[in-house]
C-alpha cells in the first residue's frame, strides 16, 4: 500500500520519471542480490561497479549533462575549434540526487557485507521509494528503514499525534518563515542587478541564510512527522546548525544524512585522516567540493564546497597551532563568528552567477562606497529580527531537543504554541509550490 | 507530556483564530472569491485541444478580460468564447502559442490594449514573460499541481481570506502582503501603494468588476494610484516597429491556416487615456496594425454608444458598461459579418 501511495506521489509530478525509480531499483536490487551470495571478489566488484555505473550515469546524464557540456565546450573553443554544443533541455528528475545516493549506500554497504540483504523486493522497492523521504531526504540507510517495512507498521497515539505536530513545524517553517518572512528579501537582493550597499547585501544573505535553513529543516521535519504518522522512524537531518562550533560541528548538525553519507562514502575511503595531514586536507578537500556539486551542476556551487573544504582545514590547522578551551563565555563568539563565515559561502550558493557574488561580497565588505540601498527599514528590522532569533534558538537549543523541551512545557503551552503555528500558516497561504532542496 | 490535551487546545485555538479572521476580513468588505490564477488560464488553453465549430477565442489583456461578458456573448453569438486573455500581458506569446501549438482557425479576438502590445518584444520585459509562464506553465503542470488547484476551489469560493493569485493584485489578505504594507523612514525604493483585488471572476473567466468598485470611490481610488504610480514610473521607449512586425507575422500565419482574425481596443479614461494618446497614437501604432496585419478591426474610438462608459478606475469596465459594451459589439461585429461562426437568436 505504502509503496503503490509512493509511486503515485511521485507520479503525480511526472508519470514517465518512475520509470527512473524502478530501473535504479531493479539494478539496486539485483546488485545487492548478487553481492549477498556471491563469494568472488572479482564479480562482487563487478555487481557494485555496475551499480555505480547506473546511478552515477543518471546522475551525470539527467543532472551534470549541460553543465559537462557546457565546460567542454569553453574549453574546446579557447583552442579556437568554434565548437557549438546543443543544450537538451532535459528535465532534472526530482529528488534524482536524494534517492540515487540512497539507493548506492545500500549496495555498497551490501559490497561491504555491512548489512543484511532487504528480506523482499517490495521491501527493498518502498526503501528507494518511500514518499516522505523521497524528493528531499532524510538520506536514510538501508538498515535504519527497510527493517522497519518488515512488519506491519502502526503508529501509537502519542506517536501520530507528535507526527502532527513536527508536520505543523515543518509547514510552519517553510510557509511563514521561509516564504513568508524571508524568501522575498533574499529573491530581492539576489535579482538585483545593480550594486548595493553593504546593509542590503548582508540583509539579503542573512535572509537566504534563515530561508535555506527554513526550506530545507522544514521538509525534513515534515518528512519526520509524517513518516512518524505511518509509524515509520527517520533520522533528524538538522540538529541547530546555526549554534555550531566549528565547522565540523557545522556538518554534524546541517544535512546530517549527507554529510555523514559523504564521510562514511567518500571521505574515509579517500583515506580521511589515516593516512597523514596532507592527504587528509585532500579527502577534505575534494568530499566538500563533491558535495557543492551534488548541490547542482554549477560552478558557483563548487566553489560553495571550495570555501567550506577550506574552513575545515583551517580550523584543523588552529587546532593544532592554536587550540584554545571552548567556554560558555567564548562558545557564543565561535558559533557566531561561524555563523558569520556560513554565510559568505551562501552568497555563492544563492547567486546564480559569479559577477552577483562577487559584488555582493565586494558590498558586504564595505567595498562598494556608494552601493544602492533598496531595502526599506522594516525589512531591514524584520529580517534582522528574524535571524537573530533563529540564531538564538540554535544557540539555546543546541545541546537539547524539540521532544525534552516539550516535555518540560506545560500542555496548555505546547497548545497555544502549536496553535499559533497552525494560524500563522493557515493565514500565509504560501503559494510557494516547491522547496529549494528539490531542485538538487 | 499530555500530547492529546495540546492537541486539541492547539486545534481548538487554531479554528476559534481563523474564524476570527475570516469575520474581520468579511467586515473589512472582503468577500470570498476566486483568483485569476495560472491554473484557471491553463483549463480554458486546455480547451484549445479540444476544438469545437463554434469555438470562439479570446486574448489580449485585462481589458478584453473585463471588458467582455463571456455570458452575454454565449447568449447572443451562439458560440463557445474561450477566454484566454491575460492580465498586464501583450498578447504576442499567447498568440504565437495559439499560432504554432494548436490547430485552431475559428475566430480569434485579440485584445490590443497599446502599452502592453506596443512596448515591446524582449522576452524578460514583464509583459510578455508573464504571459509567456501562462503558455510554459500549461505545458508544464503536473497532476499535483492540478489536483492541488481543484481542491482549492472550494476554500476558494466560501473563505474571504483565501488567496490563490500569482500577481501583486491578486494578494491582499494573505500574510506576506500585510507585511509589505509596513512601512517606515525613507530608506530604500520608492513605497508602491498597495493593490487591492478587484476580480470577480467564475472558473471559466468570466470577469466581473466587483460591485464595490462602482460603489465605494474611495477603494477604486486606491486602484487608481497604483495606475499612477505605475504608469509614472520610468519605462523604455515604444518599441513601435518590432512589436507590430512580431503581431503581423502571426497575423498572417494564422489568416493563412484560414483563421478569421478580429481585433478588439477596448475603452480607457482618465490617466490611462490621456498616456495612451499621447505616448501611443492611433495613427502610428494601431492603424498601422491594422493595415499590416489584415485583420478586421473595432476601435471603442469610432463608435458614438462607446464614448461615455464607466470606468471605475480608468481601465476596465464597470459591470452594466462592460454587458452593454458586449452586446453593443456583437452587433455591429454580425452586422458586418465578422463573426463568420456565430448564430443568431
Amino acid at each position: 500500500m505504502l509503496l503503490l501511495a509512493s509511486y503515485i506521489f511521485y507520479g503525480l509530478w511526472n508519470p514517465p520519471l518512475v520509470l527512473l525509480l524502478w530501473i535504479s531499483t531493479m539494478v539496486d536490487w539485483t546488485a545487492g542480490k548478487k553481492l549477498s551470495v556471491e563469494q568472488n571478489e572479482r564479480k562482487r566488484k563487478m555487481w557494485l561497479i555496475l551499480s555505480m555505473c547506473v546511478n552515477l550515469g543518471f546522475l551525470a546524464f539527467f543532472k551534470y549533462r549541460d553543465f559537462l557540456l557546457d565546460n567542454f565546450t569553453t574549453v574546446v573553443n579557447t583552442y579556437g575549434y568554434g565548437y557549438k554544443s546543443q543544450p537538451m533541455d532535459i528535465i532534472l528528475p526530482m529528488g534524482i540526487s536524494f534517492y540515487t545516493f540512497q539507493t548506492m549506500s545500500y549496495t555498497i554497504d551490501m559490497y561491504k557485507r555491512k548489512i543484511e540483504p532487504a528480506k523482499t523486493f517490495l521491501d527493498f522497492a518502498l526503501y528507494v521509494t518511500f514518499f516522505p523521504q523521497l524528493v528531499a531526504g532524510p538520506i536514510v540507510r538501508a538498515q535504519d528503514l527497510i527493517t522497519q517495512f518488515y512488519e506491519e507498521k502502526k503508529a501509537t497515539a502519542n506517536q501520530f499525534i507528535w507526527g502532527v505536530f513536527l508536520l505543523t513545524i515543518g509547514l510552519f517553517q517553510k510557509v511563514v518563515m521561509a516564504d513568508t518572512f524571508l524568501s522575498g528579501t533574499a529573491d530581492k537582493v539576489f535579482g538585483s542587478d545593480k550594486l548595493l550597499h553593504g546593509v542590503d547585501a548582508w540583509v539579503g544573505t542573512l535572509a537566504f541564510s534563515g530561508q535555506i535553513f527554513f526550506d530545507f529543516a522544514g521538509y525534513s521535519t515534515c518528512a519526520i512527522g509524517i513518516a512518524l504518522m505511518l509509524g515509520i522512524i527517520l533520522p533528524d537531518n538538522f540538529k541547530y546548525p546555526y549554534a555550531s562550533l566549528g565547522f565540523s560541528d557545522l556538518w554534524k548538525r546541517w544535512h546530517i544524512t549527507l554529510s555523514s553519507w559523504l564521510r562514511d562514502y567518500l571521505y574515509i575511503p579517500l583515506g580521511g585522516n589515516r593516512h597523514g595531514i596532507l592527504r587528509l586536507y585532500v579527502a577534505l578537500m575534494v568530499t566538500m567540493l563533491i558535495g557543492g556539486l551534488w548541490h547542482g551542476a554549477a560552478w558557483t556551487f563548487i566553489v560553495w564546497g571550495g570555501l567550506h573544504g577550506t574552513y575545515l582545514i583551517l580550523e584543523r590547522l588552529q587546532r593544532q597551532y592554536l587550540p584554545f578551551k571552548i567556554t560558555a563565555w567564548n562558545g557564543m563568539f565561535l558559533a557566531f563568528i561561524t555563523f558569520s563565515c556560513v554565510n559568505i559561502t551562501w552568497v555563492f550558493f544563492r547567486a546564480r552567477k559569479f559577477e552577483t557574488a562577487w559584488n555582493m561580497i565586494k558590498s558586504m565588505f564595505y567595498m562598494q562606497t556608494e552601493g544602492e540601498k533598496i531595502l526599506d527599514t522594516f525589512t531591514i528590522i524584520k529580517v534582522s529580527a528574524v535571524v537573530a532569533i533563529l540564531f538564538l534558538c540554535h544557540w539555546f537549543m543546541r545541546n537539547t531537543s524539540l521532544k525534552e523541551v516539550s516535555l518540560k512545557i506545560s500542555p496548555w503551552t505546547l497548545g497555544i504554541v502549536w496553535a499559533i503555528m497552525l494560524f500563522l500558516v493557515i493565514i500565509s497561504q504560501g503559494s510557494g509550490e516547491q522547496f529549494i532542496y528539490f531542485q538538487f | 507530556m499530555k500530547l492529546k490535551q495540546s492537541f486539541i487546545v492547539a486545534i481548538v485555538l487554531a479554528l476559534l483564530s481563523i474564524v476570527a479572521w475570516e469575520f474581520y476580513w468579511r467586515s473589512q468588505g472582503h468577500l470570498p472569491n476566486i483568483d485569476d490564477n495560472k491554473n484557471l488560464w491553463a483549463n480554458q488553453r486546455a480547451k484549445l485541444k479540444d476544438i469545437k465549430e463554434n469555438t470562439v477565442v479570446f486574448i489580449g489583456s485585462s481589458r478584453i478580460l473585463y471588458d467582455i461578458q463571456l455570458d452575454i456573448w454565449k447568449k447572443e453569438t451562439q458560440t463557445d468564447p474561450v477566454m484566454i486573455a491575460a492580465q498586464g500581458a501583450s498578447p504576442i506569446p499567447i498568440f504565437k502559442d495559439i499560432v504554432e501549438n494548436t490547430d485552431f482557425k475559428g475566430t480569434l479576438i485579440a485584445g490590443i490594449t497599446p502599452p502592453l502590445l506596443f512596448s515591446t518584444t524582449y522576452p524578460e520585459a514583464e509583459f510578455m514573460s508573464r504571459p509567456q509562464f501562462l503558455v510554459d506553465y500549461y505545458k508544464n503542470r503536473t497532476y499535483a499541481q492540478i489536483i492541488n488547484h481543484k481542491l482549492s476551489i472550494p476554500l476558494q469560493k466560501n473563505l474571504a481570506f483565501i488567496r490563490d493569485g500569482d500577481e501583486a493584485w491578486d494578494s491582499d489578505v494573505d500574510l506576506k502582503t500585510l507585511l509589505k504594507q509596513i512601512h517606515f523612514g525613507e530608506r530604500g525604493e520608492p513605497v508602491f501603494p498597495p493593490f487591492y483585488n478587484f476580480e470577480d471572476i467564475t472558473l471559466d473567466r468570466h470577469m466581473k468588476m466587483p460591485e464595490r468598485m462602482v460603489t465605494d470611490t474611495a477603494y477604486a481610488s486606491t486602484v487608481k494610484k497604483v495606475w499612477k504610480a505605475i504608469l509614472g514610473g520610468d519605462m523604455p521607449p515604444p518599441d513601435k516597429e518590432s512589436t507590430i512586425n512580431a503581431f503581423v507575422e502571426l497575423s498572417k500565419k494564422f489568416i493563412n491556416k484560414g483563421g478569421n482574425l478580429i481585433l478588439v481596443r477596448c475603452p480607457s479614461s482618465g490617466l490611462f487615456k490621456d498616456i495612451e494618446s499621447k505616448a501611443f497614437s492611433r495613427e502610428e501604432n494601431w492603424d498601422v496594425l491594422v493595415e499590416k496585419s489584415g485583420a478586421k478591426a473595432y476601435n471603442y474610438q469610432d463608435y458614438e454608444q462607446f464614448q461615455n462608459l464607466f470606468l471605475p478606475e480608468w481601465s476596465h469596465l464597470a459591470t452594466k458598461d462592460a454587458q452593454f459594451f458586449t452586446r453593443e459589439l456583437i452587433k455591429i461585429m454580425q452586422s458586418e459579418g465578422a463573426l463568420t461562426n456565430s448564430k443568431t437568436n
